[in-house]
């Protein structure tokens, strides 16, 4: 078993103490982990979001912080401010709730879109810039944000430039009758969370993460990459395909993945697997398809079932 | 005793081609009839039989109609014996579902080949081929029929199986040892009958034997080096090119002559007929029933082959009978002795060969250097691909979407009893296709024997089922 499979085998143990029956879910925010992508996770209300967020972030031994997001969340509540000390006389910098390794954004859509433009740096270049300076952000760098897609009262839809920085969307659903049971039992006298300890150190990460980019794609396993998002962008129901950094956030993951479950070379089978999350939210569906009920991972869907895979001839 | 010693190599040279092409022939009707289950070895092992127990016959003084059933009965034993070791070795001798298999496979033959068949008829060739050589000596003419009938044979089996897609696994040893069985055969005939092919008799036969023999092999050895599949595809594209040229000039000239036609006006279209309602249960009055049109194709086939085959073996046996008069004129010739030039002129052939040799192989080096795939990786990739079409044809083709873990769970519902067989192919087919280690050869192994398992599934599943349904009654 190698080093990154043993880790993720360590986490996803570790975070299922708290979420219940969800290995797939937190699969991929490993996989989001590994690639250093930021991950958002969309779901109705009390599914456990916030709690796989936090799960994930005490498993890791890293500086957690968390940014509740309102409308009146201003940008350098977020990215931190220089405020006058009167003792020293000077100008100081209080750093911001970004400037940790995994940053929960809970319901990010709460947040005016001029608060949501401050995370666009942060996201993309891993930096963030107050009042002409520029600082990096620690490594590694870890954006979990959380919105509600049923309420929309209120809220500020996130536009795309800011989607498109997410690697992956992923759901949580509903848990099955045998695993709300077990929540039920799991939480009746304390919440697990409290007692839960971290299981990956920040070094240890970063020599996964490192490892995780050198897993090998096949020539072939490229095309069909490529091939797959250029499917996507020529689709009659789609108004904007996914972007060159979703082909590569798509590449990137599914070496994520290929690692986590303990190979050292890409397969098909983990670009079939993340397309859906790790493009769907990038997309754009054109309004007369949505009024026909299609969805853009419905319309993905139906592009990865047209996409051939590179195999065999079989004539 | 010498004499003896004599015609028993001789008899070896002639036992060994045909046993070499026979042997190529029923690898390759195994492949396909029985996924190489059967034994060749223990097949053909029925020819030095059928040789001896012919020729301790032919000593005996009974009318001939009753040797050829004692020799015929012979083969029948043999036959049986082989059918029962190799095919229901688990089955009781008084059990008679083992001998009813036999007849039942000469009914299903249009339909399909069984091993049973290829037993019956593979025993068959083999026993008579025995027995006619039991009958005659062996000479120096009759070993060149041989070699010309086995050579033209092998050029067959391998054209067909290229065709089939199913060629044997052990052909270029089994064409070697045939050419090495042929030359010493020839060789040892001609030296015998001391016929030789100048006036002079300076150099002992077994010299001679033991020289053109290397320098045939060398001569090989270096054909094999040079021609590649690669040469061959540069020499076949310029004929490719100037045929499509030919084809393209020989069309534009027809359109130009229909172009010199004045074009028909479009007349008025007819009305449209109602098509009369087809009744399924009528059926076709005219139409050719499919065993009848099985058994007219295999006939049509059966014939053109023949005709193919007969046609050959005239054409090389003309050959080689002007061969032998033009050797035979040149029995008094006087030959003019020119020492040293024969080395002198093989070294400068070496020689040109060897830089030609290099040249080439430079060309291709470069030309392949991208894009080269380890014979291990092609190995496992035609597996799947022979996996692919057998599951193609059985009725459960690969989607193009699929990948190959979502078709092998569609074949593992299919087919519950090769699960581990079929995630084993599936595994290594991926690693080798996506991953960048290599498979060992014990992986190659365990693969050829995984899908041969595969492709008696059913066979094994039948016979089961029929044992199993005798066992309840």
């Amino acid at each position: 078993m190698s080093i990154i499979q043993l880790a993720a085998k360590r986490l996803v143990n570790n975070v299922g103490e708290v979420i219940v029956g969800k290995k797939e879910t937190i699969e991929l925010v490993l996989v989001a982990l590994l690639c250093e992508g930021h991950i958002l996770i969309e779901d109705v209300p009390g599914i456990g979001k916030t709690m796989l967020a936090k799960a994930i972030a005490r498993s890791l031994d890293c500086s957690f912080k968390r940014i509740q997001s309102t409308p009146d969340l201003l940008p350098s509540d977020i990215t931190g401010i220089h405020f006058y000390n009167q003792k020293t006389s000077e100008f100081e910098f209080r750093p911001g709730p970004i400037m940790a390794n995994i940053v929960l954004v809970d319901e990010i859509n709460r947040a005016t879109p001029r608060t949501q433009s401050s995370l666009l740096e942060c996201m993309q270049e891993r930096q963030v810039t107050v009042d002409l300076e520029t600082m990096p952000l620690p490594r590694p760098f870890l954006v979990i944000a959380t919105q509600n897609p049923v309420e929309l009262e209120g809220t500020f839809p996130l536009p795309e430039a800011q989607l498109d920085r997410f690697l992956l969307r992923i759901g949580l659903g509903y848990p099955t009758k045998d695993e709300e049971g077990t929540i039920l039992s799991r939480f009746q006298r304390s919440n697990p969370l409290d007692s839960l300890t971290s299981v990956l150190k920040t070094d240890e990460l970063l020599k996964i993460q490192e490892l995780s980019g050198q897993m090998y794609v096949a020539e072939s396993v490229n095309n069909y990459v490529t091939a797959i998002t250029r499917a996507s962008r020529s689709h009659e129901d789609i108004k904007l395909g996914a972007s060159p950094r979703a082909s590569l956030g798509l590449y990137h993951a599914s070496q994520a993945l290929a690692a986590i479950r303990g190979r050292n070379y890409v397969i098909p089978d983990d670009v079939k697997h993340l397309a859906v999350p790790a493009l769907a939210h990038r997309l754009i569906v054109k309004t007369e398809a949505r009024l026909r009920g299609r969805s853009a991972e419905s319309i993905l869907s139906k592009i990865v079932s047209t996409v051939p895979v590179p195999v065999e001839d079989q004539s | 005793m010498k004499l003896d010693w004599k015609r028993g190599i001789l008899y070896l040279a002639v036992m060994g081609m045909e046993a070499c092409w026979l042997y190529v022939l029923i690898a390759l009707l195994n492949n396909k009839a029985a996924g190489d289950h059967l034994s060749i070895a223990g097949i053909l092992a029925l020819y030095p039989a059928s040789l001896f127990f012919n020729r301790l016959l032919g000593r005996l003084r009974w009318p001939r109609a009753c040797l050829l059933g004692v020799s015929w009965l012979g083969w029948v034993i043999g036959m049986l014996l082989i059918v029962k070791v190799q095919l229901y070795a688990d089955i009781p001798l008084s059990e008679s579902a083992w001998l009813l298999s036999i007849p039942q496979s000469i009914v299903h033959v249009i339909y399909s080949l069984k091993p049973e068949f290829l037993i019956l008829l593979s025993t068959g060739i083999i026993w008579w081929l025995g027995q006619r050589l039991a009958s005659r000596d062996v000479s120096f003419p009759m070993m060149l029929r041989k070699f010309q009938f086995g050579l033209i044979m092998l050029v067959l089996i391998f054209f067909a199986g290229s065709r089939i897609n199913a060629v044997p696994d052990n052909q270029v040893p089994a064409a070697l040892i045939f050419f090495l069985f042929a030359l010493f055969g020839i060789s040892v005939a001609h030296a015998f009958e001391n016929t030789r092919f100048s006036g002079h008799n300076r150099w002992p036969w077994p010299g001679l034997l033991f020289i053109s023999i290397s320098l045939i092999l060398l001569m090989g050895f270096l054909i094999t080096l040079m021609v590649t599949p690669e040469l061959l595809q540069l020499l076949w594209t310029p004929f490719k090119w100037a045929w499509g040229l030919i084809c393209g000039l020989i069309l534009k000239v027809i359109q130009f002559l229909a172009g010199l036609f004045p074009q028909s006006e479009p007349g008025k279209l007819p009305p449209v007929l109602s098509m009369p309602p087809i009744n399924p249960e009528q059926g076709k009055p005219l139409a050719i029933p499919k065993w009848l049109r099985s058994s007219l194709l295999f006939t049509i086939g059966v014939f053109c082959i023949g005709m193919a085959l007969l046609a050959l073996w005239r054409i090389t046996s003309d050959i080689f009978y002007w061969l032998r008069h033009k050797l035979a004129d040149m029995a008094d010739a006087e030959i003019e002795p020119m020492p040293g030039a024969f080395k002198t002129d093989f070294f400068r052939l070496l020689k040109y060969l060897f830089f030609r040799l290099l040249k080439l192989r430079f060309f291709f080096r470069l030309r392949n250097k991208e894009g080269a795939v380890s014979p291990e990786v092609v190995s496992i990739r035609k597996i799947y691909r022979q996996l692919l079409h057998w599951a193609a044809e059985h009725g459960c083709p690969r989607h193009i979407s699929q990948t190959p873990y979502e078709y092998c769970r569609t074949l593992e519902s299919l087919l519950p009893d090769a699960t581990i067989d079929l995630n084993f192919i599936t595994q290594q087919y991926v690693m080798a296709r996506y991953g960048v280690l290599l498979p060992t050869g014990d992986t190659l192994n365990n693969l050829s024997r995984s899908w041969h398992r595969i492709k008696q599934t059913r066979l094994k599943r039948a016979s089961a089922e029929q044992s199993s349904g005798k066992e309840e009654s």
